[in-house]
């Protein structure tokens, strides 16, 4: 544990002590040692549950993986935003980074935290510099309102969330996960157990988002510059999947009746925000909305509580962290040769970036769920699981897929084929930044498909 | 005891808390993040920070582009089309001083083919600008044609040009001069060998009203509107290299600067694609992207050639003039009038031959009127001896100094600058077609309708001028 999160802490003096012109360089390959390094977690050589496991911090199948997800893509946020913040003065360039590396330190204590507590603390810590980000480096008026709706959003499920540790604290009288998952749960049928319920998994749903709560998401995610929604997408909106299924030990047998609506909620949230997404003009918009849809589903599964749900689960948020990722660095691609994010003017871009349009079908198809892509893996492992909870759902997540794959086409056939602007005559071609961030996002979800049980969770 | 407050008295107390609350609904809603108060002062009047379509020129070739833009998107808020405009009351705007009239007697098919396309627009406009719930609109079109008189040495172009509008389309007729005395008793048929006289879709309009009647449409469909002035761009270069080793410097504009009127204040709009349809003053604006202060000789080099060129047009008042069948007659000699209203008004006009008059303001030159165009509108017609000068103004032309004809079209080098100026006097009668070509060629990727390719900016590159033969 600490061979990662030392060299991560001591990028802030690499941030602020090297000389401008190796700022670039000297960040990127720094965090990439640190995402190498951070791979020697799949080396599963445990006995118990927990591995590298002191009181405070320790990494578990459930965990690492995302903890991983979370180092891999600082240096590909690093290298995707170089392009637009190297116009700027040195010392910004330098805060900049700083924001993304504070929020892996964040995300790694996050995912690594074992008391309750220490989670939820840096759940909320993320908040801060991703509201810098978005806040100071976004491009538009309406970053002030997205960053309100993220903050206050996330808030107003929090604070509950905050009673309710203190309850079962209280109640308990210890949050380490190492000791609840051993305590049984008698949790009477009162309409206060039914609140704490809610307020146990309220901020969660927020964060996945869930359906009717997703509101601050497409928000957030178009405003923000392109490693502020990278980090959205793969990995901040996995927190609330994460935090959900660690809640889930204490939650106890109240689950089987009061997750039903939010079952529901989820899973009409996919056909919704779906269909939204059939109707997007703005890029950026489209793929945020996309995202909910997948969270969506990968929320019912975890409220399904069984195996093959969270394992699901686990295998949909990172292979949609990856692809959704992907797909915000596409979009800022095209967003910097043309500096418009609608897709009215941004078609037939095959014609002139051909190799591009080759990533873009690859990270279409990830996001439609082709198999043999882990994409598809959870989203059947999740559609079955829920199709076993209730037969009913196969409508609901089969329209849900139908709806997928005819938006995900939609995006590709109408930024990559159809009649080429004339104002695209000549535009930068492809450099191989660009090349190499979608490599590094891609080439790891082909690996996945070789061995998933690097991923798999402690379910399976 | 003390504690217990009576039951009335806390009736009171909800009843003061909640009209408390009721007026304080206003700052309540403000406070809700949906709102949009913040503790700076916005000044409204700036544009949006962001547009994908910025059209510089708010005059009709801008506002039917805008109108087609919006027409062409699928979907609801496809882009974001803002249109700038630096003077609220078009005081010098050649739209609105223009005479009106709308002819397909050209000499170029591309012309003809435009003007019948502009014409069916025009007189179907309320299929195409009505807005839900407004008055219809009336273009005041009146259909009496334009008469177009020949002398001895012009019959064979009439007589070919008259072959090329029939062949398009255009319904013309040729008249000789006794047809044509027969026609119209008033005209002094002297000198005159061959008349041509439109039948159909032709006469002239109101320009206020289909200016007005496009930037309504619109602003309905969601146009932004900003009067400010485009003072200049903030654009990106890309160096390339030719197939022979020569540098080409590719530019794209990322921001279009808005200054507001009367202030130092200005908004960088950022933006995908600019339009360039300022009309007279087009030449300024491309010239702040450095199109034609390249070296001579490139592509740089060479500058958008059109400029602002002064027309007179005088409003005179004849109580014996010809009837209410009067024409757009235009003269050989190139004096030219019509008709204006039904009290015996007419408006008379004529391009200056040799020099051209100042164009640092709009004064209007009435000895030009009493030397040039008095003696020449009298010699045609003869009722015209005595009239009564009522009122003139003066008006400019986007000239354009190469052939005359417009330029449609995108510039070679800077990729996201598009053009639709330099019509030199006939844009008001193009635009409806002109911003639809347009529209096709941004969101379409090409022509799909007219094809105007032959109206690119190429021909001022390659020095193929496409004369005009009949230019008033």
């Amino acid at each position: 544990m600490l061979k990662i999160l030392i060299p991560t802490f001591m990028l802030f003096p690499t941030i602020w002590l090297v000389p401008g012109k190796w700022l670039w360089t000297a960040t990127t390959a720094h965090s990439l040692v640190v995402a190498s390094a951070s791979l020697s977690w799949f080396k599963w050589c445990s006995e118990t549950g927990w591995v590298a496991p002191n009181l405070y911090l320790a990494l578990d199948p459930l965990s690492f993986p995302l903890a991983v997800l979370a180092c891999w893509l600082v240096p590909l946020m690093i290298i995707a935003s170089q392009n637009h913040v190297a116009h700027e003065p040195l010392t910004r360039q330098r805060t900049y980074i700083s924001l993304l590396v504070s929020l892996q330190v964040f995300l790694i204590l996050a995912f690594s935290a074992m008391d309750i507590l220490t989670f939820y603390v840096m759940f909320e810590a993320t908040l801060i510099p991703t509201l810098i980000i978005i806040t100071r480096w976004g491009s538009q008026t309406e970053r002030l309102s997205a960053g309100t709706y993220f903050m206050f959003y996330t808030l107003l499920g929090s604070l509950p969330l905050l009673v309710a540790l203190l309850y079962l604290l209280n109640d308990t009288g210890t949050l380490s996960m190492h000791t609840l998952q051993y305590i049984q749960m008698t949790n009477p049928d009162t309409l206060g157990t039914m609140l704490w319920w809610v307020a146990c998994l309220l901020a969660f749903l927020v964060k996945m988002p869930l359906y009717g709560v997703h509101l601050w998401l497409p928000k957030a995610h178009v405003e923000a510059p392109v490693a502020g929604s990278m980090v959205l997408a793969a990995v901040l909106l996995k927190l609330g999947g994460y935090g959900m299924m660690r809640m889930m030990v204490v939650l106890g047998p109240l689950t089987k009746e009061m997750a039903y609506p939010f079952i529901i909620l989820a899973l009409w949230g996919i056909i919704m925000t779906g269909s939204i997404c059939l109707r997007q003009t703005d890029l950026k918009s489209l793929i945020a909305y996309s995202s909910v849809s997948h969270m969506g589903l990968v929320a019912s599964g975890i409220l399904i509580q069984t195996p093959w749900g969270f394992t699901g689960a686990i295998i949909l948020m990172v292979a949609h962290g990856l692809a959704s990722s992907a797909l915000f660095c596409l979009a800022n691609t095209s967003y910097e040769r043309t500096h418009s994010r609608t897709m009215l003017l941004t078609r037939g871009l095959q014609m002139i970036l051909p190799l591009m349009a080759a990533w873009w079908f690859l990270a279409n198809l990830a996001n439609l769920a082709l198999p043999p892509l882990p994409n598809l893996m959870g989203e059947l492992m999740i559609i079955v699981s829920v199709f076993n909870w209730s037969s009913w759902t196969i409508l609901l997540t089969g329209l849900g897929t139908l709806i997928t794959a005819s938006y995900s086409l939609h995006l590709f056939l109408t930024t990559q084929r159809g009649p080429t602007p004339q104002h695209f005559i000549s535009m930068d071609p492809s450099h191989t930044r660009e090349h190499l961030l979608m490599a590094l996002h891609l080439i790891p979800l082909l690996l996945l498909v070789l061995k998933p049980e690097l991923m798999w969770g402690w379910c399976f | 005891m003390v504690n217990v407050i009576p039951s009335e008295i806390r009736f009171l107390g909800t009843c003061i808390f909640i009209v408390d609350m009721l007026c304080h609904v206003e700052k309540t809603a403000e406070a809700m993040p949906s709102s949009d108060w913040t503790p700076f002062e916005i000044n409204r009047s700036l544009p949006p920070e962001r547009a994908d379509i910025v059209i510089v020129g708010g005059g009709v070739m801008g506002w039917s582009i805008a109108y087609w833009l919006k027409q062409k998107e699928k979907i609801r808020e496809g882009v974001r089309v803002l249109v700038v405009e630096r003077d609220p009351t078009y005081s010098q705007a050649s739209t609105v001083l223009s005479a009106g009239g709308i002819r397909q007697q050209f000499s170029l098919p591309e012309n003809i083919v435009l003007s019948i396309a502009s014409a069916d627009f025009m007189r179907n406009i309320n299929k195409h600008l009505s807005v839900l719930n407004e008055d219809p609109v009336d273009l005041q079109f009146n259909h009496s044609g334009y008469l177009f008189l020949a002398s001895e040495n012009v019959a064979q172009i009439m007589e070919e040009n008259y072959k090329t509008q029939r062949y398009v389309g255009a319904k013309v007729a040729l008249l000789s001069p006794t047809q044509l005395k027969e026609k119209f008793p008033w005209i002094n048929t002297d000198g005159i060998v061959l008349a041509s006289y439109g039948l159909e879709n032709e006469g002239w309009f109101d320009p206020w009203t289909l200016l007005n009647a496009f930037r309504r449409k619109a602003i309905s469909m969601g146009v932004y509107q900003c009067f400010g002035e485009v003072t200049g761009f903030k654009y990106t270069t890309n160096s390339m290299n030719t197939a022979e080793g020569n540098k080409l410097d590719f530019q794209r504009i990322k921001y279009a600067n808005v200054q507001m009127p009367n202030s130092l204040e200005y908004q960088p709009v950022e933006c995908a694609i600019v339009v360039n349809a300022a009309g007279a003053f087009s030449g300024k604006v491309a010239e702040m992207m450095g199109i034609g202060l390249g070296l001579k000789d490139t592509i740089a080099g060479v500058p958008l050639p059109v400029e602002p060129r002064k027309r007179f047009v005088y409003v005179v008042h004849c109580p014996d003039g010809p009837g209410l069948e009067t024409p757009f007659l235009i003269d050989y000699s190139g004096v030219y009038f019509r008709r204006e209203g039904l009290g015996g008004n007419y408006i008379a006009g004529m391009s200056p031959e040799e020099e051209e008059p100042d164009t640092s303001n709009l004064e209007v030159d009435h000895q030009f009127f009493q030397e040039k165009v008095w003696p020449r509108l009298a010699h045609r017609v003869p009722a015209f001896e005595n009239l009564k000068v009522k009122s003139a103004w003066a008006g400019f032309y986007d000239y354009n100094t190469f052939d005359q004809n417009g330029i449609v079209g995108n510039h070679p080098l800077v990729n996201n600058m598009f053009f639709a100026t330099g019509f030199s006097g006939h844009g008001l009668q193009h635009s409806p077609a002109v911003g639809r070509a347009i529209a096709e060629l941004i969101l379409d990727g090409g022509f799909q309708t007219l094809d105007l390719s032959a109206f690119s900016f190429q021909r001022i590159i390659t020095q193929e001028p496409m004369l005009e033969k009949n230019i008033v």
